[in-house]
Formats: C-alpha cells, sequence, structure tokens
C-alpha cells in the first residue's frame, strides 16, 4: 500500500526563553548566559500513514501531538528526521484563524481561501456551497464582527473543507457548533473517507475518535507508546490515564 | 532564493487578498474613507510651507510643490516601514496555524502603500496642471524611481519584520531612526543647501557621501526628475546663495544597485528565519 505520509526519525526542539523574551535586553544579556534550555517536544518518532487511512493522533497535554501536525503542516521545521508527504496538505487548525473582524463574510472567504492556497478563480465557484454550508445566507455580507463564534467556526470549517486537499489535518475542532452542524462535519469527514482522502486528526474527545479513526498513535512524552486499531489502544489509553491519576 | 520566489509566485492570489484587504480595513469605518491618504500629506506640505514661506523664508518659488514631491516617496518609506515592522508579529496567530510564504505578510504592507503613493502621484500632477507648472521631459523617469524605491523599502521591510519578531524594541528603533532620516533627507530642504554649505566649510568632499545614500538619491531624483529647476531670487533670503544642479544620473544608478542588493539581502535574511516565527513562543 502507498503511504501518504512518512516520518523517519522525526525530532523536534524548542528553544524555552525564559524571562524577558524578544527584547534587546534579552539579547545582550544572552551573551552572558549558558545556552538556552532545549524541550524535546518529539524525540524520534517513525510513522507511515497509508493513503485512505484515518489516524487519530491521542496524548496528553504536551506529548506532542499538535507539534507533529504542525511538521507535516509545515508550520515547523524538523530539528531531525524526515518527512516525506505524497499529495497536497490542508490543515483545519483551529478554524477561523485568518479571519479579520471588519471584513464582510464574503470578504473573509476569499481571504481565508487564499491564505489556504485556493486560487480567487477557483474560489468563485465555491462562494455559494461555503454560504450553504455554513447556513449564513442571510449574514454573509455583514462584517464578521457582529458574527457569535459558532457563525464563525461554522464559515471557517466550510472554507477549510472547500480546499479539496489529498490529506487532511483536524486538530481539536470537530466539537464545533450544535448537534445539527457536527452531524454535518462528521458527514463530511465520512465523504472524505469515501473519497479515499488520508485524515490525521489530534484529539482528547475519545468517542469522536472510536467513531472516525480506524488507527490510532498514542503519544507519550514525545515517542509513540502505541500504535494499532482505535478501539485497543484507545482502550489502552484510557487505563493508563487512569492508572497515572491513582499514583 | 529563486525556488523561495517561485512559491511566492503560487502564492500570488494571496497577497492580492492582503492587499485589498489593508486598503480596505485601513478606513473602513472613516466617513472620508481613502481621501485621509491624501489629506495626511497635504496638511502635512500645508503646515510646513507656511513655516517655510512666512516664518524662515526659504526663497524658492512653488516650494510647496518641491516639498511634496520629495514628501510622498518619503511617505512611502516611512508608511512601509513602520507597517511592516508589525506585520509579521500582528498574524502571530495565523503563523502558528497555516503554512503559507512568510513574506506576503510584509511584502502586502509595502504594496498596499505604494499604491497610496501612486494615486498620491497621480494627485500631485492634477496639481501641478492646477498650478500652471510645465510637466518635464524626464517624467517618464517615474516609473524607475518608483521600482528602485519599492525594492530598497521592500529589503528593509523584511529586515525589520523578522527582527521584530525576536526584539519588541525594534519598532522603537525604527520610528526613532525615521524621525531622524525626515532631517536627514533633502525633503523639506533642498540638497544644494547641503552642497554649498559642506563647500563652504571646506567639506564638499563628504556631499559624495550623503549622495551615496540611496534614500537621498532617490528622493532627490524624484525632484528633479518631475519637476523644472527652482529658480531662487537672488540675495532675497536665505544667509547663502545656492542653485538648482541637474539630476546626477551616476548617482542615481549606484542608489539602484545598492537598493537591489538591500532587496537581495533583506529577502536572505528573513528567509533564513521564517521558519522560526512560529517556534518564538
Amino acid at each position: 500500500m502507498q503511504s501518504a505520509i512518512e516520518l523517519q526519525g522525526l525530532k523536534k526542539s524548542f528553544r524555552l526563553v525564559h524571562g524577558q523574551a524578544g527584547s534587546i535586553k534579552a539579547l545582550l544579556l544572552s551573551f552572558k548566559r549558558r545556552k538556552p534550555e532545549e524541550l524535546m517536544a518529539l524525540k524520534g518518532v517513525d510513522l507511515s500513514i497509508a493513503k485512505g487511512e484515518t489516524l487519530a493522533v491521542i496524548g496528553r497535554n504536551g506529548s506532542g501531538k499538535s507539534t507533529m501536525l504542525g511538521i507535516v503542516g509545515r508550520i515547523y521545521k524538523p530539528t531531525s528526521g524526515k518527512v516525506i508527504v505524497h499529495g497536497r496538505v490542508s490543515a483545519l487548525l483551529e478554524l477561523g484563524a485568518g479571519f479579520h473582524p471588519e471584513l464582510t463574510g464574503i470578504e473573509n472567504i476569499y481571504l481565508n481561501g487564499a491564505i489556504l492556497g485556493i486560487k480567487t478563480r477557483d474560489m468563485k465557484s465555491k462562494v455559494d456551497e461555503i454560504v450553504r454550508f455554513a447556513e449564513l445566507e442571510k449574514f454573509i455580507d455583514t462584517p464578521i464582527k457582529g458574527y457569535s463564534k459558532g457563525m464563525v467556526m461554522r464559515l471557517g470549517f466550510a472554507i477549510a473543507v472547500q480546499v479539496d486537499p489529498d490529506i487532511l489535518l483536524v486538530d481539536e475542532v470537530l466539537a464545533v457548533g450544535d448537534e445539527a452542524f457536527q452531524a454535518k462535519c462528521y458527514e463530511k469527514i465520512s465523504e472524505f473517507q469515501r473519497l479515499g482522502k488520508t485524515i490525521v486528526f489530534v484529539s482528547h474527545d475519545l468517542p469522536a475518535v472510536r467513531r472516525v479513526a480506524s488507527r490510532v498513535v498514542w503519544l507519550d512524552k514525545g515517542v509513540i507508546r502505541m500504535d494499532g486499531p482505535t478501539g485497543q489502544v484507545v482502550d489502552a489509553y484510557m487505563a493508563g490515564v487512569a492508572a497515572d491519576e491513582q499514583h | 532564493m529563486f525556488s523561495e520566489l517561485a512559491e511566492l509566485f503560487k502564492y500570488r492570489d494571496l497577497l492580492i487578498q492582503l492587499v485589498a484587504r489593508d486598503l480596505k480595513v485601513r478606513y473602513k469605518n472613516s466617513v472620508l474613507g481613502f481621501f485621509w491618504s491624501l489629506i495626511n500629506p497635504l496638511v502635512q506640505v500645508a503646515t510646513i510651507t507656511i513655516v517655510f514661506k512666512y516664518v524662515m523664508p526659504i526663497g524658492i518659488p512653488n516650494y510647496s510643490a518641491y516639498l511634496l514631491v520629495a514628501y510622498l516617496p518619503w511617505m512611502f518609506f516611512q508608511m512601509s516601514l513602520l507597517d511592516a515592522s508589525q506585520s509579521v508579529l500582528s498574524h502571530y496567530d495565523l503563523l502558528k496555524k497555516v503554512y503559507f510564504p512568510r513574506e506576503v505578510l510584509p511584502l502586502s504592507m509595502v504594496i498596499a502603500n505604494m499604491i497610496h503613493f501612486l494615486l498620491a502621484i497621480v494627485v500631485f500632477f492634477v496639481y501641478l496642471l492646477v498650478i500652471g507648472a510645465p510637466i518635464v521631459s524626464t517624467w517618464w523617469l517615474l516609473p524607475v524611481l518608483v521600482i528602485i524605491e519599492f525594492l530598497l523599502v521592500t529589503g528593509l521591510a523584511f529586515i525589520v519584520s523578522a527582527l521584530n519578531v525576536f526584539y519588541a524594541d525594534i519598532k522603537y528603533i525604527v520610528s526613532v531612526l525615521l524621525n531622524i532620516f525626515f532631517y536627514l533627507t533633502p525633503i523639506i530642504y533642498m540638497s544644494e543647501m547641503v552642497y554649498t554649505r559642506l563647500q563652504a566649510m571646506g567639506y564638499g568632499a563628504l556631499y559624495t557621501l550623503y549622495q551615496l545614500s540611496p534614500l537621498n538619491a532617490i528622493v532627490m531624483a524624484f525632484r528633479e526628475a518631475l519637476l523644472p529647476p527652482y529658480g531662487v531670487p537672488p540675495g532675497k533670503t536665505m544667509p547663502f546663495a545656492f542653485h538648482d544642479m541637474p539630476l546626477d544620473y551616476r548617482f542615481l544608478a549606484i542608489a539602484a544597485a545598492v537598493s537591489i542588493i538591500v532587496f537581495i539581502a533583506g529577502y536572505s535574511f528573513f528567509n533564513s528565519r521564517k521558519w522560526s516565527f512560529a517556534e518564538q513562543l
């Protein structure tokens, strides 16, 4: 089976800046001090994700889940190791990050589409579908500063799924909007699955993981602790978390 | 650098959208809207003109035209750098979530300011027609000058926007330097006055150094290329006599070369830093 994403010996460290970060004073002081502390977020991850697979990444806060997704999504460069990606990647990371409150819904659709790499020309044919999916027909010509949080997220999701990627990265966004909209989101996810797209998603929402993923990777302090079929890994993870809490 | 430029070209629609956003948002809730970007320089120029006509008379007929022709490129320079210095930092949320070529952020600020500048230049030509000033034959240099200044400004914008992510002091340093350079650059006064004074003090050679600054050379070229030589009524007001000197193409060529170097160096610097922006917690 052909792989969509290959991670080989992936390591990522972040520099921890203490105290007066981001000033000239810090720069001058740093000449005298020892090297800044390094935080290893990923300590050597090997992972192969097949085309068409839906993989969930679970783990406690600080386990490196989001860092891993960020590297696949080209937000971070790995410190060492290799990332091989076959196909067009789109990130569904925290919806509406690129929205501007003063612009109308329509204006934000074009802007956000461009941020996600969609040509304005291609966007024109998608606008109606986006507005319909987000259920915002009445408000689309008003500035989004007047939108509710749910409306903003719906618009963000509606745009992101229009990118038509080969690989979709999802970071904690399936819990968007009301029940009806969530149902639409899950419908869209299964449509992606039917179309043979690869989905990698990060979530703390274990029921959602059980529902959507076919394979789960459990990350723990920057290394893969377990990798396997959804039921097994989620059960082991829950047992592990319960055991940790007893200590 | 060429692969970076190719990637940037792929994201040209994003650049256009960001420029459009900036133009739309800047004056969104104001009644006069876009006219504010004209009113600001015009009020500045009117104020300076009153001072240099009546309080400290400089003795140049149509002084306001000679001031405006230098003030508009200066505005472009200043506003671009101030906007660009904040551009990466103010999109921090986005940088941590989505991949796109980071250079679109400062670049869109420079382009938005350049559009304001070009529209102001159009108004400037209308103003020349109204006061009945002749349009000089070297006006065709205008696009060349705009391109040279664009390269210089963009190169500097790359540097300040990248540095500002790591050192919050940069935006203050930029604004202090801009205040100093407003007076070091021949905007409210004529470069020939500097020449005349340096000659009289026996430091004539320093004027070469003065012209080597690309910003000085560009501002001087705007003035010489778009307006006829100014006439100074003899012995009228200033304590020393000075006269218009023609555009020195050698220094314009040097300014062009320096601007290209600044652009390449600035872009390379930005590229070397841009993937650590999102990691700067």
